[in-house]
């Protein structure tokens, strides 16, 4: 007689044993297959079917916390064992937003570095920027409807004002450093504090607009510019309104 | 005695004192001097020539912008600088006529700011003639001009007691150097000495001991007088001792021009209170001398 085998939780890993068959005496076993398989996780949930081993596994490490943590009641217990995940490290890929790349500019020490508003010593000759002087003439005539001799000064004055003053004549008639007077040329540039001048000895001379009084002349025209209200670059001056004052000292 | 004719230039332009020939006709050879005439030292521009050849303006602050040439605030400007002092060596300048130096002083005396002024001249050179300067500045209107002596006589006069030997006086005996400046003071003022209680312009009295002496004489010179001509005048006073007088000392008081830009050695002097710079000598009889010099509130003290 072959014993029956029993399905004993415990015995085969993984699942319990369905027995389809069940042998009596007469030696039935030989015909009835039975059939193993194992239960799927799935299976075994929806039986509330457990592992043997499980089982006895469980009721281990219970008794062993209750033992040694005796103040620790049952169920902070279990929520200590029911661990919540903690995600450590989150790995997505964001779509990568483009980023509107602002155009800062250049500062101002980047753009000395570049050297673009210097001006290469071949280039430096006083010859050279004579006709730049006549365009310049023309360009003030022009502004004030030609330069007769009954213009009214005040007109002559205003327009000076907003006027760009790249290739006009200027000359320092007043400052308080004595190097500085005398010194005429043709304006190259200007910046905000300063003014580049071209002499006729073909040297560049940078002189600081504040206190200096510097003279411009266009077809007996004779005008006087106070350098320290002049402290603008010559982009945002023409819209800046000038007040009248009273006797300016340098 | 003469005491040198001294000359009056109106409107002479500055750059006329920095040409070639004044400078090796007059500033090398002999001593020049020069100063502007009619101007305040505080307020408007002053020039002088010193016999070291040294040229030494005084200007405003307007002028001294203008001119571009390189100088120094004065000492005696208040927080905001109103007056700068500028100097240029003529010596300096005529060694070497092509040097930038040079260009520059001529033209910003010429083209950038010309500046004219009323001179007061006067030259001394042993053994010239005097009327080269008249000739050199023909064209500008020179003018020869002499000093003023005015000549009075005190009668009666308190003066105090001085010994030679005690600067300081002795109470009772002989009066200090102090209060013997004070009492030339009141003198040359022409106040009275006596002490009146009415006296509405001066209660000043004579330092005691004092004597009275019949008769004082009074000599005030005034002009452009050059040193050589008060040293000669010095001379002559020591030489007033060598018969036997009944006074026991005279005085040489000196006045400095209170417009002057430039006190004793080049020091800059300013008008303040009163620009009175002076010093004064008084010679006793048996040769010994008392040297004061005084100076006002701004200037440096005297060497």
């Amino acid at each position: 007689m072959r014993h029956r085998r029993s399905a004993r939780a415990g015995d085969v890993t993984g699942g319990a044993i369905h027995e389809l068959g069940v042998c009596d005496s007469s030696c039935w076993w030989d015909r009835v297959c039975v059939i193993y398989h194992a239960f799927s996780q799935k299976e075994a949930k929806e039986l509330d079917v457990q592992h043997p081993g499980t089982q006895r596994a469980e009721a281990f490490v219970r008794a062993f916390l209750k033992r040694s943590m005796p103040r620790m009641s049952q169920q902070a217990q279990e929520d200590h064992l029911q661990r919540k995940a903690v995600v450590l490290e989150y790995f997505t890929h964001r779509k990568r937003k483009e980023k509107k790349k602002k155009s800062k500019g250049l500062s101002a020490k980047q753009r000395r570095e570049l050297r673009l508003f210097d001006i290469k010593p071949e280039q430096q000759r006083y010859s050279l920027f004579l006709p730049l002087h006549e365009l310049w003439k023309q360009y003030i005539r022009d502004l004030c409807n030609g330069l007769k001799p009954d213009t009214q000064p005040q007109m002559i004055q205003a327009k000076l004002l907003k006027a760009d003053l790249h290739g006009a004549i200027v000359s320092v008639t007043k400052s308080k450093c004595p190097s500085y007077v005398g010194v005429t040329g043709i304006l190259l540039q200007e910046t905000k504090h300063v003014f580049k001048i071209i002499t006729k000895e073909d040297r560049l001379k940078v002189i600081p607009k504040l206190n200096c009084v510097f003279t411009v002349e266009v077809d007996g025209f004779v005008s006087y510019i106070y350098g320290s209200k002049f402290q603008l670059r010559s982009s945002e001056r023409s819209a800046k309104k000038f007040k009248a004052k009273g006797t300016i000292d340098l | 005695m003469k005491t040198g004719p001294y000359y009056f230039v109106k409107d002479l332009p500055l750059h006329e004192l920095i040409t070639h020939e004044f400078i090796n006709t007059f500033v090398k050879k002999g001593s020049c001097y020069a100063l502007t005439y009619n101007t305040n030292i505080d307020e408007d521009n002053t020039v002088a020539l010193l016999p070291n050849g040294k040229l030494i303006l005084s200007l405003d602050k307007d002028t001294y912008e203008e001119t571009g040439l390189q100088g120094r605030p004065s000492q005696y400007s208040g927080r905001k600088v109103m007056k700068f002092i500028v100097s240029i060596d003529l010596m300096d300048l005529a060694s070497n006529l092509d040097s930038k130096k040079y260009g520059r002083v001529s033209w910003s005396f010429k083209e950038k700011k010309p500046l004219k002024f009323d001179f007061l001249l006067a030259w001394h050179q042993t053994g010239a003639e005097e009327s080269v300067m008249m000739s050199h500045f023909s064209d500008y209107g020179i003018q020869e001009r002499q000093p003023d002596v005015v000549l009075g006589m005190v009668a009666e006069l308190r003066c105090p007691v001085l010994r030679s030997g005690q600067l300081g006086g002795e109470p009772g005996a002989a009066c200090g150097a102090r209060e013997l400046l004070d009492w030339l003071g009141a003198v040359f003022s022409h106040t009275e000495l006596n002490n009146e209680p009415n006296n509405f312009i001066s209660t000043y009295c004579c330092p005691q001991p004092s004597t009275v002496v019949a008769k004082a004489y009074l000599c005030t010179i005034t002009g452009f007088i050059l040193p050589e001509k008060i040293h000669l005048l010095l001379e002559q006073l020591r030489h007033y001792f060598d018969e036997p007088k009944l006074a026991s000392w005279v005085t040489l008081s000196v006045q400095g021009f209170a417009d002057s830009p430039v006190s004793w050695r080049e020091n800059e002097h300013s008008f303040g209170k009163g620009g009175e710079h002076l010093y004064n000598f008084v010679i006793f009889s048996n040769q010994d001398y008392w040297l004061q010099m005084a100076v006002g509130a701004d200037d440096d003290c005297p060497p």
